[in-house]
């Protein structure tokens, strides 16, 4: 039976007990109500009926008494009345009393009550008749008897009546009492019937369901425990919805199974897809730290071999290219002697072919006697032999061998095209990375010759150096050796040294002799001239004569003086040179302002050019360049009786050997005298001598002229030529620098006191010579504090160096633009106005200064301050106070050039 | 034909060679075998030009018989090209980087390897008696050529130079006054002698010689450029195993131990200074 219809008998069950029993209860309450009503309704109505009878007969009795008893007339009618309407409902309830459901002994009763009621009213009316008529007596007395009699029979039936009737009423309660107990007895009956059946249909469905569900449930329950692919079935007994769902369940348990086993199908599958890419990524890890083909092959083997269950491994690479290219074994595994091939050529035995055609050769039916694979204790031979070729881009790069005595699972052979495939690019990086590696290691050898080599030259230019330095040895020794000759020669020349010496001697003591003569020549000369001028008018012309010859004689003497002067303090070297600038013009003028009037004097044309392409000034000793354009014209005028003397101003188009300058001033004064001969042109320029002793009284003068300005043109760093021929005139050229002339100067001037510097400090025996690195080097010394000043200065004088100082940087600097020559500078960092670092970076951005060394003084201890001194521009610093060997070894340092 | 002949040529200067090496090595004890061959030919047809002989047999003849010549080739293959804090950013790096992990030493042994003249031995002196380690320092200064060694131990040097070391001196992060190092005379500056209270001057050759003792520091500056391959190997196994695990190797900045034979037992300690660290 269907579970539905189960469900529907059982609840229909229950529902059809609900009915019949709810039904039978209705019934039983029904026929209750019944009986009540027909007691109630029935009975009740007889009695009604009987009592309305009896009071109406009661009524009608009293009234009719009434109308025998006389009474007034107008009471009469209402009398009458009453009887009448008496007697209507009297029948009225006679006729009800019969219209009711009677039986038995009541209708019999009714009937006979219904039937005197008759009697009773015709007596009546027979009563009224006879009251009418007048015969009350008879009235009266069929009123007591007859009517009387009937309705005490009335009475008698109408008790009777009513005692029945309560009889039937009272038989009907205990009739409606005992159906009530019954119908509660049937009720309780009923309930308990219909429970026990309720009870048995729910058990009975209940017990059907859960059995078959129970049933399921185990089975389902059971599936759990089961660990096989092969799941518990339920039988399917029955059409009902257990069939339906022990068949739906079979076709789950069955679709489960089938996913089990495609899961663990699955499962195994990704176990040996992991178990590859274990194997795989575990090779490539392998092969991360790999730097040679040896080492992979090595490592291939050794690892793939057991990896795929083989039992014989070997490695072959390829070597060489093209039609060189070898298969060589590189490694093995379990390798044995009695192997065939160390080197296949492409396409030699199975090896070479594989390389060749570039897939997989395995080989399964292999004899006997073809390879062993040994251990220890026996040897056998393999079931499969394998060979995979490892290629990049279409290129073997490698065979495997491998043999095993079983044959390749399919797996492992997929391992194997993935390692093979890896293998290939993994050669390639190997290969170019060793490339690489190579050419590294090249770049790196190359690097370090190169250094070699810079060092090496580095130390060739160092033996350069010693050489070079050697050489200067040598030429010092030489010089020394030249040196010691002059000694001799000195020694030798004793005398003549001494002369010179007392010449010196000569040139001071002319000299300061000149001077002491000039003061009385003067007076001597203003005399005379005085007495030439014979104001008094009292002197002979004899005499004036005289005075004048005295004159003009102490004039010359005067001339002659200045003249020795003149050269003495050249010689002496006490002339000074004062260079400034040089307006040509003006020396044009001045010129001709002081020989126009001897020109004219003497008849001679006399002309002054300057040509176009000079410099409007020139840098030189105006002074000093007059004297020697003086000189130079008095000659010419004073050697020249007729025709021309003339300056010529212009810019020299050759070198000239002794002038190391770009522009060379020529200043040429030519005459149409009586020239000079070839063998006197240098002998002129000897101190009193003129060309010609004998006309040495026809032109008169010193003859030191040309020997002063000579020397004063080489003050000037000039030069002084002559061009002559006898009797054609002369030509004599002063030559002086351009543009430089100061320059030349100096370095002449400290040439000269370097010079006598060493001479000085040749004297001074515990100063050795190679002192030159300090001795006369300009030190500037920048310091606010005047005792340090004073202290430093002392001590660097002391070393034969000049000094000069400032007491700010703000001085620093205009004391350093001013001594343009200063070597090095000893800077003081704290300092009022500038501090030491504003004045090193002032100094430094001048590029002229870029390299003068600057020695910072500077506090002890005071990182800081020297990392800023070295960053402001010091070359070097020295914490005070200043240890004096420390500082002269710094100086040493700094000073080397 | 020319070339054929060149190639003569040069493999019978190639067999030149090798005899006048292995002549030195077996008569002398020098052996320059594994220097560097373009080296080798350079110098030693620079001392052919300079003693005026015709080929390398000649040299060999000239040189077995006159240990003057022999004397004079042996300066032409001892580069000795040093300066004071020579390439002063690596005096900076081992002041900054090296120091403060020397400091926890209680002593330390510094080898400087091929020394030449002294003055980075002496500037190593100088950084660390600045940075209060020289006290506890031991420096180990060694070079192949002996004269180089006594000249060394003098610590006098030109003066013509000073002015580029002070320089060096400063960039190398010096912390006082160069000049209270030294003191200058007409040519020279004498090094103070407290400066090489403990450095031990000696005559070492590294092809020849062995390990003497373990070291924290090993300064190999510009050695191994000379040598070939072989050589260096070797010369990298011998400073191998005379310095301490964690111990600094100090090589010139063309060099490093990349593709040496010891790469892997040392870890870049500062690559642009080529300071490694041993590491096993």
């Amino acid at each position: 039976m269907k579970f539905k219809t189960r469900l529907y008998v059982g609840f229909g069950l229950i529902i059809v007990l609900c009915i019949i029993l709810v039904s039978m209860m209705m019934s039983m309450l029904n026929q209750l109500n019944h009986n009540l009503n027909r007691v109630v309704q029935e009975r009740y109505e007889k009695v009604r009926l009987v009592n309305i009878i009896y009071q109406e007969l009661n009524s009608i009795s009293r009234d009719s008494r009434g109308l025998l008893a006389n009474p007034p007339s107008e009471l009469l009618a209402v009398f009458e009345e009453n009887i009448t309407q008496n007697n209507a409902s009297l029948k009225k309830a006679l006729e009800d009393l019969r219209g009711l459901e009677n039986e038995g002994k009541t209708r019999e009763l009714i009937q006979k009550l219904r039937g005197f009621g008759d009697i009773y009213q015709n007596n009546q009316y027979k009563i009224e008749a006879l009251r009418e008529d007048g015969k009350e007596e008879e009235a009266s007395r069929m009123y007591w008897y007859e009517s009387r009699e009937i309705r005490e029979r009335m009475f008698e039936l109408i008790d009777e009546l009513k005692k029945t009737e309560e009889q039937a009423m009272m038989d009907e309660l205990d009739q409606s009492r005992n159906d009530y107990e019954l119908a509660v007895k049937m009720t309780y009956i009923y309930v308990v019937l219909g429970v026990v059946l309720g009870i048995g249909v729910t058990i009975w469905v209940v017990r059907s369901l859960t059995g078959s569900l129970n049933r399921i449930t185990s089975v389902m329950t059971e599936v759990a425990d089961y660990e096989t692919d092969k799941l518990p079935r339920l039988q399917v007994n029955a059409e009902d919805e257990i069939g339906a769902i022990s068949s739906a369940y079979n076709h789950m348990a069955k679709a489960l199974e089938d996913h089990i086993h495609k899961v663990k199908e699955f499962s195994d599958t990704a176990e040996n897809q992991s178990w590859l890419k274990t194997q795989v990524a575990e090779m490539a890890t392998m092969y991360a730290g790999i730097e040679s083909l040896q080492e992979l092959a090595n490592l291939f083997i050794t690892k793939v071999t057991p990896m795929v269950g083989a039992s014989y491994g070997v490695f072959y690479g390829k070597e060489g290219i093209g039609g060189a290219a070898r298969l060589r074994k590189l490694a093995a595994y379990a390798d044995n002697d009695i192997d065939f091939g160390e080197e296949f050529r492409l396409g030699e035995g199975l090896v070479g072919q594989c390389a060749l055609e570039k897939r997989d050769i395995s080989l399964t039916q292999i004899p006997d006697d073809y390879i062993k694979i040994s251990s220890g204790i026996g040897l056998a031979s393999p079931k499969m032999i394998l060979l995979l070729p490892a290629d990049f881009e279409g290129e073997v790069l490698a065979v495997v061998e491998l043999a095993s005595f079983t044959e390749f699972s399919s797996l492992q052979e997929m391992l194997l095209d993935e390692v093979m495939s890896s293998l290939g690019i993994t050669i390639n990086s190997i290969i170019s990375r060793m490339q690489v590696e190579k050419l590294l290691q090249e770049s790196q050898a190359l690097t370090e010759e190169l250094q070699s080599q810079s060092e090496e030259l580095q130390l060739q230019q160092e033996e350069l150096r010693t050489i070079n330095e050697k050489l200067e040895e040598q030429y010092e020794n030489s010089e020394q050796k030249t040196a010691e000759l002059e000694k001799t020669r000195l020694i030798l020349e004793e005398k003549a040294q001494q002369l010179a010496i007392s010449s010196q001697y000569k040139s001071e003591f002319l000299a300061n002799m000149s001077h002491e003569l000039r003061t009385p020549l003067n007076s001597l000369l203003i005399l005379a001239q005085m007495l030439a001028e014979n104001n008094e008018k009292n002197l002979m012309p004899k005499q004036v004569e005289y005075a004048n010859t005295i004159h003009s004689a102490g004039n010359d003497l005067l001339h002659l003086i200045n003249d020795i002067l003149d050269l003495a303090k050249v010689e002496s070297g006490n002339d000074e040179v004062n260079p400034e600038e040089v307006t040509l013009h003006t020396v044009k003028t001045l010129v001709e302002k002081q020989f126009m009037p001897v020109a004219r004097q003497k008849g001679l044309q006399f002309t002054v050019e300057l040509t176009a392409d000079l410099p409007k000034m020139i840098w030189t000793d105006e002074r000093r360049l007059q004297q020697i354009l003086k000189n130079l014209l008095s000659n010419a005028f004073k050697f020249t009786e007729k025709g021309s003397v003339s300056l010529h101003i212009g810019i020299a188009k050759e070198k000239i050997a002794a002038i190391q300058d770009d522009m060379i001033i020529t200043f040429s004064v030519m005459d149409t005298g009586i020239g000079v001969s070839k063998e006197n042109q240098e002998i002129i320029f000897e101190e009193f001598k003129q060309a010609d002793g004998t006309t040495s009284r026809k032109y008169g003068g010193t003859g030191l002229g040309l020997s002063i300005s000579r020397k004063i043109a080489e003050l000037l760093g000039g030069h002084i030529g002559i061009e002559s021929e006898e009797g054609m005139g002369s030509t004599f050229t002063l030559y002086l620098p351009g543009r430089q002339a100061e320059a030349v100067s100096a370095e002449k001037e400290v040439a000269a006191s370097v010079d006598y510097n060493e001479e000085a400090v040749q004297s001074i025996p515990q100063v050795g010579p190679a002192e030159a690195l300090l001795v006369g080097k300009k030190i500037l010394i920048v310091d606010d504090d005047m005792r340090n000043i004073f202290a430093l200065t002392t001590a660097i004088e002391g070393h034969h160096m000049k000094v000069v100082f400032a007491e700010n940087g703000r001085e620093a600097i205009e004391v350093l633009m001013s001594n343009p020559d200063i070597d090095l500078i000893l800077m003081d960092i704290m300092m009022p106005e500038m501090d030491g670092f504003e004045a090193m970076r002032i100094i430094r951005q001048n590029p002229e200064y870029q390299t003068l060394p600057i020695i910072a003084l500077t506090a002890k201890a005071m990182k800081h301050d020297r990392e800023q001194c070295i960053e402001a521009g010091a070359s070097d610093y020295i914490s005070k106070p200043v240890n004096l060997e420390q500082l002269f070894s710094l100086m040493r340092v700094w000073l080397y050039r | 034909m020319a070339d054929i002949k060149t190639q003569e040529h040069l493999e019978l200067e190639k067999i030149e060679m090798t005899l006048l090496l292995e002549a030195i090595y077996r008569y002398y004890g020098f052996d320059f075998r594994n220097y560097a061959e373009p080296f080798l030919q350079r110098r030693v047809w620079h001392r052919i030009r300079a003693e005026k002989v015709r080929s390398i047999s000649g040299l060999q003849e000239k040189i077995l018989h006159e240990p003057g010549a022999m004397k004079r080739l042996l300066d032409d293959l001892s580069i000795n090209v040093t300066e004071m804090f020579r390439d002063p950013s690596f005096f900076l790096a081992f002041r900054t980087k090296i120091i403060p992990l020397l400091k926890e030493f209680s002593s330390i042994r510094i080898w400087h390897v091929g020394c030449s003249s002294g003055e980075e031995v002496y500037s190593m002196a100088i950084l660390l008696k600045e940075e209060g380690l020289y006290e506890k320092t031991k420096i180990y200064a060694t070079d192949m050529n002996e004269k180089m060694v006594d000249l060394a131990k003098q610590g006098i040097f030109p003066l013509d130079r000073m002015q580029m070391y002070t320089k060096n001196y400063l960039q190398a992060g010096g912390k006082r006054a160069f000049s209270e190092y030294y003191t200058a005379t007409v040519e020279n500056v004498i090094f103070q002698p407290y400066l090489r209270e403990n450095i031990v001057f000696a005559q070492h050759n590294l092809v020849t010689d062995h390990s003497f003792n373990d070291f924290h520091v090993i300064i190999c500056r510009n050695v191994m450029i000379y040598f070939n391959k072989l050589l260096q190997d070797h010369v990298h196994s011998l400073l191998y195993e005379s310095l301490v695990l964690s111990g600094f190797l100090g090589l010139g900045n063309r060099e490093g131990v990349k593709y040496t034979s010891h790469a892997n037992y040392y870890q870049e300690f500062d690559c642009t200074e080529k300071i490694y660290r041993k590491i096993k």
